[in-house]
């Protein structure tokens, strides 16, 4: 396991109680620096083979996007932030999306979607046969530091989607 | 990020992911991955800058079939408003 749930669990519970007055302060620097991070030495890994021309690819950011229309945003008051994804279709428009996330400049990313959801440059490069394929469904996460429902909940379900959809390739996009 | 990007990987799915902050990236150890030097909230660059965007793209995907050994992060040269290197 990349994080030990049981050690993670109650350093993550004394964190949010000794971070609250920062959190709520708006602190963030200071919050995400105390975060009490626990990986382990091991690096997990898939080695790559094959081209990416014959390939699926799919996005997933932590914009914090979700269609206006249809989704509910993301929870951008609560410490834990919000563990759940949102699937964003390969043929959305910007207009259609919202971005649920308190802890970023959005003005970057409302110019250009693409600045963190690089959508159209990959249908581009699907149109070019320079990637093979890239997926119908796409997504997006927003801020989070629940890190235990993130690992039993949320990225199982995003896992078995992915595979599913016979993605062979994530490409991953902080904030 | 980084978490999700680890547990995709555990589970058998190739990876690739961008960072700005070299000290937290060395934290969180992403089996795969990019550094730039720009802004949070703009992972690939100005808004708008088409070409930069696409070849940050094309890194990523040359980097897939260059990093063998897990944990490296590649160093991209780009910067803010300033041209693209050769």
């Amino acid at each position: 396991m990349p994080i030990d749930l049981d050690k993670f669990k109650p350093a993550y519970d004394k964190w949010v109680e000794e971070s609250m007055p920062d959190y709520l302060a708006g602190n963030v620097k200071e919050v995400i620096k105390k975060y009490p991070l626990i990986v382990s030495g091991d690096v997990p890994w898939t080695a790559y083979s094959g081209s990416p021309s014959e390939q699926t690819f799919a996005i997933v950011t932590s914009g914090g996007f979700y269609l206006k229309d249809r989704q509910p945003p993301f929870d951008t008051v609560s410490i834990h932030g919000d563990p759940s994804f949102r699937e964003i279709p390969r043929t959305v428009r910007p207009d259609e999306l919202g971005i649920a996330h308190a802890h970023y400049d959005h003005s970057l990313a409302e110019q250009d979607i693409n600045v963190i959801f690089p959508i159209q440059r990959f249908i581009e490069l699907e149109r070019e046969n320079i990637v093979g394929r890239v997926a119908d469904t796409h997504y997006s996460f927003s801020y989070v530091n629940d890190a235990v429902s993130l690992v039993a909940e949320t990225v199982p379900k995003l896992i078995s989607r992915v595979k599913a959809a016979k993605v062979d390739v994530l490409f991953m996009v902080p904030v | 990020m980084g978490l999700i990007q680890r547990l995709a990987e555990e589970a058998g799915i190739c990876t690739i992911s961008m960072g700005n902050d070299a000290e937290r990236m060395a934290k969180i150890k992403p089996p795969r991955a990019l550094h730039v030097k720009f802004a949070r909230g703009s992972m690939l660059g100005e808004p708008g800058h088409v070409k930069r965007q696409r070849r940050i793209i094309l890194d990523a995907l040359a980097a897939l079939k260059t990093i063998h050994v897990p944990g490296t992060i590649q160093e991209l040269p780009y910067q803010w408003k300033r041209p693209d290197p050769n």
